[in-house]
């Protein structure tokens, strides 16, 4: 747990992410608005992540974990296609705030190695094009790029303009 | 800790500065002055028109009271600059070498002893631009090949360095992060960040 208090881990924990249940719970149907009833195997509902990776680990006393995880919508392929097409033109913010660290966590869960050379060529694309940005901080600030950021992303930019703008006023002493 | 967090792990250009401030530097005396003990270093005994080498502060000082010249580093010079920024265009993958505070040092030297230098100071500071930019420009090209772990800086000088820091630190960091999710076997434990930075 080096996340503890890590307030982007948590917001990004608590995002939710379909899963179907393994074995028939007795009094979990709320989770689907059945107060009070069972939740039945097969069974498909979205948890918090933080729950569904429990129950996922968890298992039954005949050995069959709670829950399968699904893979959610925002690493599905489409996306993942849509990040190797051009990672510059995707969209970040609007499919999930906290994107990386939820790649993250599934990179670690499924240990899906493409996944995590996706998204290391996309760190790496992204973040040229956020330098470029940082260095013109400026102009350009209501460009649809900025806008679609997700928090880590907009810490790095937050840095790299604050070290040139340092720079830039220091030379101009 | 109190001071604000983009401080912690980074310094200010200032601060970079005044490191460079302690560099030493050949000075012709106008006056005589009895050496002088300080803590970091000594100041030798000055005799007029004898050149000695003493921290660029204190050569500053002299200077700006009209006591010595300053004598330029060799590199400081117009020929010199303009074969660096040859080399810079020959070689789109490598540093020309230059001193570890040519930034800071040229920036002193111009500002407050630019009548000592050889050149005319509007020609050095262009040159000094150029370098600069098509530095910056290569450094931005090697941002491409970034990895979770290492990186080479080879001939960028200590300012150079400080300003890109804090974004290829957190660019590298979360490749690492990233990196580390996946379990490869066979391979060895411990793969640390390399801190070619510092």
């Amino acid at each position: 747990m080096v996340d503890y208090y890590d307030i982007d881990d948590i917001l990004a924990t608590g995002e939710k992410v379909p899963s179907i249940f393994n074995i028939t719970v007795p009094g979990l149907g709320y989770l689907e608005g059945n107060p009070g009833k069972p939740i039945n195997e097969g069974t498909k509902v979205e948890l918090p992540l933080w729950l569904a990776e429990q129950l996922a680990h968890l298992e039954a006393p005949d050995g069959t974990p709670f829950i399968s995880l699904l893979e959610p919508e925002s690493l599905n392929v489409k996306v993942r296609n849509a990040i190797r097409t051009d990672p510059v033109a995707l969209d970040v913010h609007s499919i999930l705030p906290n994107y990386y660290k939820m790649a993250e966590k599934y990179c670690s869960f499924f240990s899906d190695e493409e996944l995590s050379e996706i998204i290391k060529q996309m760190i790496k694309e992204r973040s040229l094009e956020i330098y470029s940005y940082a260095n013109n901080s400026s102009k350009q600030m209501n460009s649809r790029f900025m806008l679609s950021l997700d928090e880590f992303e907009k810490r790095l930019f937050k840095i790299a303009s604050e070290s040139n703008r340092q720079m830039k006023n220091w030379l101009k002493e | 800790m109190s001071i604000p967090s983009h401080l912690h792990q980074n310094l200010m250009p200032s601060e970079v500065n005044f490191l460079a401030e302690n560099e030493m530097i050949q000075i012709l005396p106008r006056y005589s002055m009895k050496s002088i003990q300080l803590i970091g270093t000594k100041i030798p005994n000055l005799r007029a028109l004898r050149r000695e080498k003493v921290p660029i502060w204190v050569a500053l000082i002299l200077k700006s009271q009209g006591k010595c010249n300053i004598v330029p580093p060799k590199w400081l010079e117009l020929g010199y600059l303009k074969e660096k920024y040859d080399e810079e265009i020959k070689n789109p993958f490598k540093f020309s070498d230059l001193p570890w505070h040519w930034i800071e040092i040229s920036k002193m030297l111009l500002s407050k002893a630019a009548d000592d230098l050889s050149d005319p100071s509007h020609q050095l500071r262009s040159i000094i631009q150029d370098l600069k930019e098509i530095r910056l420009v290569k450094s931005k090209k090697g941002f491409t090949e970034l990895n979770e772990s290492n990186i080479a800086l080879t001939g960028l000088s200590l300012l150079e360095i400080n300003e890109i820091r804090p974004f290829v630190l957190g660019v590298m960091n979360k490749l690492r992060e990233i990196h580390e999710t996946i379990d490869r076997e066979g391979e060895e434990e411990g793969e640390e960040e390399d801190d070619d930075m510092d």
